[in-house]
């Protein structure tokens, strides 16, 4: 029997962040024609990993060989040209160039110094039909949506003719018909003899495409299997440490008095003069419910949210209720003192501060009451933000740390945070726990839990299904901007609510 | 509760501030013109003449920290010199309301500089830069082109010498033994204001987060239009406190005064170490700014060092200056 | 026919040329290269006065705001107006030279006023010699002083010809003397500037003598960091002589003197009114210069050959 040879290897991998010790002699096989899954809680070190895999990252110890050569890349275009090509969770692309030269970026196309666009528009438009997409791709890039995004993200990777990929989360802003083309994507390059490591927190994702799986704790090793070895029991043992039971049981229900309601409630987030994102919805929320709100790309609710914040101003239509009594807020500023709350599904862009500290961040909406008077008090805003933080179990070196270089994980906790920290009566959260590993995962459910216990209506938006089904007490499916079905806890199946949101009403 | 270390915090940004300026002052002691650099009057004039400077590099802190800029700050000198000439010296009005008079100039420019590019939503960049022509514009018109001065023109074309205005007097005055300027306690005030909003009251924290992400901000509920056009408003102030200054220590109001200044008062807030995109920074690392400009200025001058040498010798340190402070930040 | 209908013609023509030159008025371009300075002001602040004393004259006045593109196209409007002379400051001798060249070759009378153009395509250049006025001013220190002394130089920006000529003028006025330049420093005509300077100047030396600034402003502002500084007894020598800043200065005992600049306005009329009148004109009147101080500045100052 053969043993097949390794593509990528990396062994004694050790990486310090001044005082923080990040990864310590970390090994890792990748082989060719294989899936291999890369596992590990928030703060484990994959992320890190990864970067020193793909040549950000150049001050570490240990090696690297690929083909089984010793190499160090000193740059992510050396590692590109070594073979390795890096999707990174947090997306590269230059929002103002165009789909074109994103793709080509460093590598564009000229004769005698002059880009040949017609060239560049061409193979780009052939990378991305690959992944079934079919665009302008002499837009810039920041027109298109975060999931757009992504795979244009992908098809940068897959024109670079790697033979290693690396891909981290590359389904968190994407739905369901979309990731099935991807892991189409992902078993033709298996066939072609590359090595996909991929990072993944989504156990359905896992067990799908898996050929073997590692996983790293606190920066270490823990093991290396075949997927078929590492049930997601065990799987979850090894990235915790320790045996978190069964799978998140379904929530308890704290209904009481309704808490919002929408009448009829329309956004025109392009302007006033466009076509409404969201039309005609009606919906109700009570307190202490969670109202799941799910759909595919595109299906405007998202920015129902953001229309009912605030956030575009007078461009919407309809009435909406709060504890009854008729509100209209044309400011994110009205709806925070009116006790609504708006997580968005973009932390960086939306979410954060990045250059201020966790303290600052976590007091911004609710900084007018920490400060009466118009001055500050540093002492009870630091009070105020650890009382938050504390309970999320927030890894981080001290409060003032700039929330720029926490983890993703850790970065969603702030934003949790701050919202939490305005002490809202109704929440809305949009992707609550995109980038965020599993056993903060439970974290976040079990507070959603417990905030419905203290009366907190929930609305919903996140595109796992088993998150849905598990802490929504009722879910409302969008297409296109209207609502196409309502489904109690007992009535809702997967199949059901994507049926609904692909427009399909479906006969039960 | 972080243990102190010497190598992080001169590694800070305070810290690199700090030695830039102690770098400096070493070589003044080295090159002392005969001694002159250790004379406490050439430290009282040194602070004297960057004061000006420093007014302007108080307000722009807050601005550029909010993640603008403001270009208009040298005209708005101009214009409240003029003001105040005109005020104190031709229409003789006491000084409780020649200042309140001035600074309601310098806060109404600002003001509509900020509202331009708050509520129209032009660039900073742009919109201070049309206030800059125009508040020139303005300087000019309102002195009819000439310097307002103590020597006013009957309407038979001689002229008769008023008194210079005991509000100027007052303002270009040594106080402690003859040690200090008043200007320079001007200026010392300015900076504890300037520091008090941007570090101890909620609208400063506001400047940083927009400066940092202006749409976070927004989502957060931050009033990102009103705390932009105070800044720019308090920008103006500053400046007009600024210009009153000058003014008095001219004994005149030149409309030409201030060309330039927002150059050299962007240089200084810029080598303290605040970024120029926005949400970091502050006024005490300013301040360390001012005295790097000044100590700087005063040593090439009495060192009698020529023009030329001069530009060359201030540009390449404050190049190095802000090379140096982009290298602790990974 | 023909010949009956011609005749007519020119008498016509005749007869409405006569009408025109019993009343007639001349219409003057003045094209100043800016207004941002007191002195260009003054400048044609008197070229009005002296073309208000002759009312046939009408001056009609362009600033092009220092802007040498700004400033050909105006000359060329001028011309294309038909003005009947043409005065001009210019902002730049090459640039300038050619406009200025056509207006000439057009019929148009010229007057070069500051500053020259290149060639002699142009009918008069009147201007002042800085070199001439520095000397001067070099002389009268040197006087003043009595041949000895430790004196400060405050010079305007030396990059400008004015600049430089005041100050070779300077040197050449104080030759020979005792005279000890001991500190000199570049202010760039500004105020502020120049009192920085001098600050530095009274920390490095106990026994300044005298200052000479290449202009009033600069002057001034060194003799307020002396009175700061509570050193009496120096001795302030300015250059310009506006109405308004220098002469004004020496009325109140700030100057102890100061050189005027000459505009040239009023002999710009003059000049205009000569070649109107059909007169010979020399190719360069140099102007001279007038010192105020103490003891004449009551009376308007002494002229300097």
């Amino acid at each position: 029997m053969s043993t097949p040879s390794s593509l990528v290897r990396l062994r004694g991998i050790t990486k310090h962040f001044g005082p923080v010790t990040v990864l310590r002699d970390v090994q890792f096989d990748g082989l060719a024609g294989e899936v291999h899954v890369l596992a590990g809680e928030n703060g484990a070190g994959k992320s890190t990993l990864i970067k020193i895999l793909g040549g950000i990252h150049t001050d570490f110890e240990g090696t690297i060989e690929l083909d089984g050569q010793v190499v160090r890349p000193r740059s992510p275009m050396e590692a590109n040209a070594l073979g390795v090509a890096v999707i990174h969770q947090e997306l590269s692309l230059i929002g103002p160039m165009s789909v074109a030269d994103n793709i080509f970026l460093g590598r564009t196309p000229t004769r005698g110094g002059f880009v040949q666009d017609a060239r560049q528009h061409e193979a780009a438009r052939h990378w991305l039909h690959q992944l079934e997409l079919k665009l302008d791709v002499s837009q810039p890039v920041e027109r298109f949506p975060v999931a757009i995004r992504q795979l244009i993200e992908i098809a940068k990777a897959l024109s670079q003719n790697a033979r290693v990929i690396v891909m981290d989360e590359p389904t968190s802003a994407l739905n369901a018909p979309e990731v099935n083309t991807l892991f189409a994507l992902i078993q033709s390059l298996k066939q072609r003899g590359c090595c996909v490591i991929y990072i993944t927190h989504k156990m359905d994702e896992i067990e799908r495409i898996a050929d073997r799986i590692t996983v790293l704790r606190d920066g270490q090793w823990v093991g290396t299997a075949p997927a078929a070895d590492l049930p997601p029991p065990k799987l979850i043992q090894w990235m915790v440490g320790r045996d978190l039971g069964e799978q998140f049981p379904r929530h308890a229900q704290h209904l009481g008095e309704e808490r919002m309601r929408l009448e009829n409630f329309t956004v025109f987030s392009a302007g006033l003069s466009s076509r409404p994102t969201a039309a005609e919805v009606s919906l109700s929320v009570s307190s202490g419910e969670v109202l799941g709100l799910a759909g595919l790309q595109g299906s405007g609710a998202s920015e129902l949210l953001l229309g009912i914040f605030g956030a575009y101003g007078t461009a919407v239509r309809g009435r909406l209720f709060l504890d009854n009594s008729e509100q209209l807020f044309t400011s994110p500023g009205q709806a925070i003192d009116a006790g609504v709350a708006l997580l968005t599904n973009d932390r960086k862009a939306t979410g954060l501060v990045l250059p201020l500290s966790i303290t600052a961040n976590v007091t911004l909406a609710g900084l007018r009451a920490l400060s009466p008077g118009g001055w500050r008090r540093p002492a009870r805003e630091c009070r105020a933000a650890e009382a938050m933080t504390t309970p999320m179990r927030l890894r981080a070196a001290s409060m003032d740390t700039e929330v720029g270089v926490l983890s993703g994980g850790n970065q969603q906790k702030v934003v949790l945070a701050k919202w939490l920290q305005t002490r809202p009566r109704l929440l809305m959260l949009d992707e609550p726990t995109r980038g965020i590993d599993i056993a903060a995962k439970r974290e976040i459910y079990q507070l959603v839990e417990q905030w419905t216990t203290e009366g907190i209506a929930i609305l919903l938006i996140t595109s796992e299904m088993s998150e849905l089904l598990t802490l929504s007490d009722r879910i409302v499916v969008f297409h296109r901007g209207r609502v196409t079905a309502e489904y109690s806890r007992s009535e809702s199946s997967p199949e059901l609510i994507l049926a609904a949101a692909m427009g399909q009403t479906a006969s039960v | 509760m972080k243990s102190f270390s010497w190598k992080s915090a001169l590694a800070s940004p305070a810290g690199r501030a700090f030695l830039a300026l102690l770098l400096v002052l070493a070589a003044g002691a080295i090159f002392n013109a005969d001694g002159a650099f250790f004379k406490i009057g050439t430290h009282r004039d040194t602070l004297r003449q960057a004061s000006v400077y420093g007014m302007l590099a108080c307000g722009m802190t807050l601005v550029i920290v909010s993640g603008g800029i403001d270009l208009a700050v040298g005209s708005l000198v101009a214009l409240a010199a003029v003001c105040a000439g005109k005020m104190a010296i031709h229409w003789n009005w006491p000084w409780w309301q020649v200042v309140p008079g001035c600074l309601a100039v310098g806060l109404t420019c600002g003001a509509v500089s900020g509202w331009v590019t708050a509520t129209l939503r032009v660039q900073p960049f742009i919109a201070t830069l049309s206030m800059m022509v125009l508040a020139r514009g303005l300087a000019k018109f309102a002195s009819g082109g000439m310097k307002v001065s103590t020597a006013v023109q009957n309407p038979d074309g001689s002229y008769r010498y008023v008194d210079v205005p005991p509000l100027f007097r007052a303002i270009d005055h040594r106080i402690l033994g003859g040690n200090l300027s008043v200007v320079t306690v001007i200026f010392l005030v300015c900076v504890a204001l300037a520091w008090l909003a941007l570090s101890r009251h909620r609208w400063g924290r506001y400047l940083y987060a927009i400066g940092g992400n202006e749409e976070a901000s927004r989502l957060s509920g931050v009033p990102v239009t009103g705390a932009k056009i105070c800044a720019y408003a308090a920008s103006g102030l500053f400046a007009a406190v600024a210009g009153l200054c000058q003014a008095a220590q001219e004994q005149q109001g030149d409309p030409e005064a201030g060309s330039g200044y927002e150059l050299t008062a962007i240089a200084m807030v810029v080598i303290g170490g605040t970024s120029l995109m926005g949400g970091r920074g502050g006024i005490g690392l300013t301040l360390f700014g001012v005295l790097t400009i000044g100590y700087l200025d005063k040593i090439l001058s009495i060192n009698a060092v020529p023009e030329a040498g001069r530009l060359v010798l201030t540009g390449i340190i404050i190049v190095a200056a802000v090379l140096t402070q982009r290298r602790g930040r990974t | 026919m023909r010949a009956k209908l011609f005749a007519l013609l020119v008498f016509i023509s005749l007869a409405v040329a006569g009408f025109g030159q019993s009343a007639k008025t001349y219409t003057i371009g003045m094209s100043q290269c800016n207004l941002g300075e007191p002195w260009r002001v003054q400048m044609n602040a008197d070229i009005r006065a002296a073309a208000a004393q002759h009312p046939e004259l009408k001056v009609i006045f362009n600033d092009a705001q220092n802007d040498t593109l700004k400033q050909r196209a105006q000359v060329e409007e001028f011309v294309s107006a038909k003005v009947d002379l043409l005065i001009i400051s210019p902002k730049e001798a090459q640039p300038l030279t050619e406009p200025v060249a056509r207006a000439f070759e057009a019929g148009i009378p010229v007057i070069v006023l500051d500053r020259a153009v290149l060639g002699d395509k142009y009918t008069c250049f009147i201007g002042a010699d800085n070199k001439k006025i520095g000397k001067a001013a070099g002389q009268w220190i040197a006087k003043k002083l009595g041949g000895k002394g430790k004196v400060v130089e405050l010079k305007g920006l030396m990059t400008s010809i004015p600049g430089q000529d005041r100050h070779t003028g300077f040197r050449e006025g104080i030759a020979g003397t005792d005279i000890d330049v001991i500190f000199e420093a570049d202010m760039k005509w500004l105020e502020p500037d120049s009192r920085k300077e001098m600050e530095s100047a009274l920390s490095r030396f106990d026994h300044i003598d005298l200052v000479y600034a290449h202009n009033d402003p600069g002057a001034h502002g060194a003799y307020l960091a002396a009175k700061a500084a509570g050193r009496d007894g120096i001795i302030f020598v300015g250059i310009d002589a506006l109405p308004q800043e220098g002469v004004a200065y020496v009325k109140q005992g700030i100057l102890d003197a100061t050189f005027r600049y000459p505009t040239g306005g009023a002999e710009a009329i003059e000049t205009a009114l000569k070649i109107f009148k059909g007169e010979k004109v020399p190719k360069k009147i140099v102007l001279g210069t007038r010192l105020f101080d103490k003891s004449n500045v009551a009376t308007g100052g002494e002229p300097l050959p």
